[in-house]
């Protein structure tokens, strides 16, 4: 089969796989509510102060979806006994891991389009401006997120006590996306020009490429058990 | 064969490097502690930085090597390489809790807190957490060859924090000291480098003792397991 057809194919398999049961989103969005309204009632705050820490408030609640929903990424093919079929597959593994990577990127940017609004509505940001700055932060700053959580999550998915072990291994690998994206995260909500946030931006897309590449590389020895 | 090889290597070797790094020790902290001048600014504080500046390098000395016998492991698929990974990986986090302590105990004086969330800090803080991930999942996994390679995959992922705790005083506008040994020169007195130089190469020397003698012990543990499981499956136990 060819490469792009097992990356196709398998992104596209999570994709109608979510669209049937809609298990993953759903539980990555109430989540995420969840968190955004334990820290709208948290915070009593002004105008100002917000603007301080609602990247912050953000990229937590974007963390923890992550969390939740990455987590699960691979745990539905141990369970219907996908494994095997993945190592059998005639192609190289990395393929296996660019589907699975850009199925969950997909579902991650999902969750976060659907949760900007909310954060507007319960913070009260005016963000409309700041539209396309903010989109273009979050999709490169889930790009990474999802380039670590996939290949954790096939790793974790093999081991004892795996609900632990994921964010243990995710998050500290994940501090320099997040240093990334809530500092591009502050500029653009304090409508500081492009220019001003860009290298972070910059940042974030030399570690996409770099967790990317090293993991489509390194997704052979993880499938290799 | 190679495996026997490599630890008659080791059981030859390694009294040298022990009575190196303790003569280059001894040396430095009497010329760090007793000949070296203290600081104009700092006074006599800034005697902890010839255990905290060799420390911190070795942390990231060691976790290179960590990383280069990773690569290893993955490439060749020898036991013993994976012995000298665990060995790495513990001592690594050895070295970064010294020198995160030690910073902070620096800190206190010269900045008047315990600890900042300065970017050299941080990124040091989430070596040290990766180290303790990569313990954890040792324990956590049952089949030796796999809990392996999943280490090494870890310790690859996880070597981009490197760079990142290097360069951080010079990307960012840090509340930590730009680094005094760089492309543009050296920005520190002689009679402190002397003290500094043979620490820094003695406590690094002392990681390779320790790293030869931690790998023995894990090798022999690993021959033991083996040992143990043969007599099992030949009902002799």
């Amino acid at each position: 089969m060819h490469f792009f057809s097992v990356v196709r194919w398998i992104a596209w398999k999570d994709l109608l796989s979510e669209y049937r049961n809609r298990e993953n989103i759903s539980s990555m969005f109430f989540f995420a509510l969840n968190v955004i309204l334990i820290f709208s009632f948290s915070f009593s705050l002004d105008p100002d102060t917000l603007k301080e820490i609602m990247p912050g408030i953000i990229w937590v609640a974007f963390g923890f979806t992550a969390i939740i929903g990455l987590g699960k990424s691979f745990l539905i093919e141990v369970n219907n006994d996908c494994m095997e079929y993945f190592q059998c597959l005639p192609v190289p593994k990395g393929a296996i891991y660019l589907g699975k990577f850009l199925g969950n990127l997909l579902f991650m940017l999902t969750v976060e389009v659907v949760l900007f609004p909310l954060f507007v509505l319960f913070f009260n940001l005016e963000i409309l401006d700041q539209f396309l700055p903010l989109l273009l932060i979050s999709t490169v700053a889930t790009i990474g997120l999802s380039a670590l959580g996939t290949l954790f999550s096939a790793l974790t998915v093999q081991i004892r006590a795996r609900e632990v072990m994921f964010p243990i291994l995710l998050l500290p690998l994940s501090v320099p996306i997040f240093i990334g994206a809530v500092e591009a995260t502050r500029g653009a909500l304090s409508g500081d020009p492009f220019s001003m946030y860009r290298h972070w931006i910059e940042l974030l897309g030399v570690f996409d490429v770099i967790f990317v590449v090293v993991s489509f590389w390194i997704f052979e020895f993880i499938l290799d058990y | 064969m190679v495996a026997t090889r490599f630890i008659g290597w080791l059981r030859r070797y390694e009294k040298w490097f022990g009575i190196t790094a303790a003569v280059l020790i001894a040396v430095g902290l009497y010329t760090a502690l007793v000949t070296s001048s203290a600081d104009y600014y700092q006074g006599e504080v800034v005697r902890i930085m010839y255990v905290h500046v060799p420390f911190v390098q070795t942390a990231m000395f060691s976790y290179f090597t960590l990383f280069i016998c990773s690569i290893w492991y993955l490439w060749k698929r020898e036991a013993v390489v994976d012995n000298a990974c665990h060995a790495a990986a513990g001592l690594s986090l050895f070295f970064t809790a010294g020198g995160l302590i030690t910073g902070s105990i620096w800190g206190k004086p010269t900045w008047n807190a315990w600890w900042v969330w300065d970017p050299r800090l941080t990124s040091f803080a989430i070596l040290f957490l990766t180290l303790i991930g990569y313990l954890m999942l040792r324990t956590f996994l049952d089949d030796k060859e796999k809990g392996a390679t999943f280490c090494a995959i870890l310790a690859i992922i996880g070597f981009i924090d490197l760079p990142i705790i290097h360069f951080s005083v010079e990307w960012w506008r840090s509340l930590h000291q730009p680094l005094s040994v760089s492309t543009r020169g050296i920005s520190i007195a002689s009679d402190m480098m002397i003290p500094l130089t043979l620490m820094s190469v003695g406590v690094s020397i002392l990681f390779a003792y320790m790293l030869m003698v931690r790998t023995q012990m894990l090798y022999l543990e690993h021959l033991l397991e083996a040992k143990q499981g043969r007599l099992l499956s030949e009902g002799a136990l």
